[in-house]
């Protein structure tokens, strides 16, 4: 499995455990009859708190990540050849993490898929509020669908990479 | 509608008989990553035209003698 694979890989389990934490944080505090009936104010501050869990949570992971590949490679490296000096497992580091137009293009189709869904969900919801469903329910759908979007865009690049991509 | 045409390729059998170069040293010689080049010799990604030349480059070889198509003459 490659670098940019194994970082989808990653990003998409990120996506998952905070959407379930979502769930189960927004869950609990509605349950215990914390939050008013239609109180927008709530959901708003909770999706506002997630996103940001989310951005910290992904840099964070994909920091350690990148800091393990790293180790990982150098030490295959020093393994292999025991004289190899640290501009080679630079070289190396570097090889590995290049961005080349496949990925670039895998990129592109998989951005198209979860844009697509979270367009989708956005009309869902809009259509949602047309049919008189609470303000409380259009949020969750709107925020749900750009979740599941970004979750399925890493999906997608994953299954690129595995089955190929064409041009076209 | 145009019918969709399978590129194949003959990057291994140049490896092979270029001194048995491997994957990351063509992969370095071009800039792209070795998954890349494993996906062009499996067929499984056709590279751009820049990407193509650049390989036969490597290979001191014309293009089309890295790269073919094939149904030729279907059309």
């Amino acid at each position: 499995m490659s670098y940019q694979e194994k970082r989808t890989v990653v990003s998409v389990v990120t996506g998952v455990l905070i959407l379930i934490s979502y769930f189960i944080y927004t869950n609990s505090k509605y349950q215990s009859g914390i939050v008013p009936e239609g109180d927008l104010k709530f959901w708003a501050g909770s999706m506002l708190l997630f996103i940001a869990i989310g951005i910290a949570v992904t840099i964070v992971i994909q920091i350690l990540f990148h800091i393990l590949l790293s180790v990982t490679i150098a030490a295959k490296a020093k393994i292999a050849d025991a004289v190899c000096d640290d501009k080679e497992i630079e070289r190396s580091i570097k090889i590995e993490m290049t961005t080349d137009e496949m990925d670039k293009l895998i990129e592109l189709k998989s951005n198209m898929v979860g844009f697509g869904f979270a367009g989708a969900g956005f009309v869902l919801a809009l259509i949602l509020l047309v049919l008189d469903y609470s303000h409380v329910i259009m949020l969750n759908v709107m925020f749900v669908s750009f979740s599941i979007g970004s979750i399925l865009e890493g999906v997608v690049q994953i299954y690129f990479y595995r089955r190929g991509i064409t041009n076209g | 509608m145009v019918k969709k045409i399978a590129i194949t390729n003959e990057i291994r059998k140049l490896r092979f008989f270029a001194n048995e170069m491997t994957q990351q040293q063509l992969a370095e010689s071009v800039g792209v990553s070795r998954q890349t080049i494993m996906a062009i010799e499996a067929g499984k990604y056709s590279p751009s035209l820049e990407l193509a030349f650049r390989i036969a480059e490597v290979f001191n070889v014309k293009i089309n003698e890295v790269f073919d198509y094939e149904g030729k003459g279907d059309r």
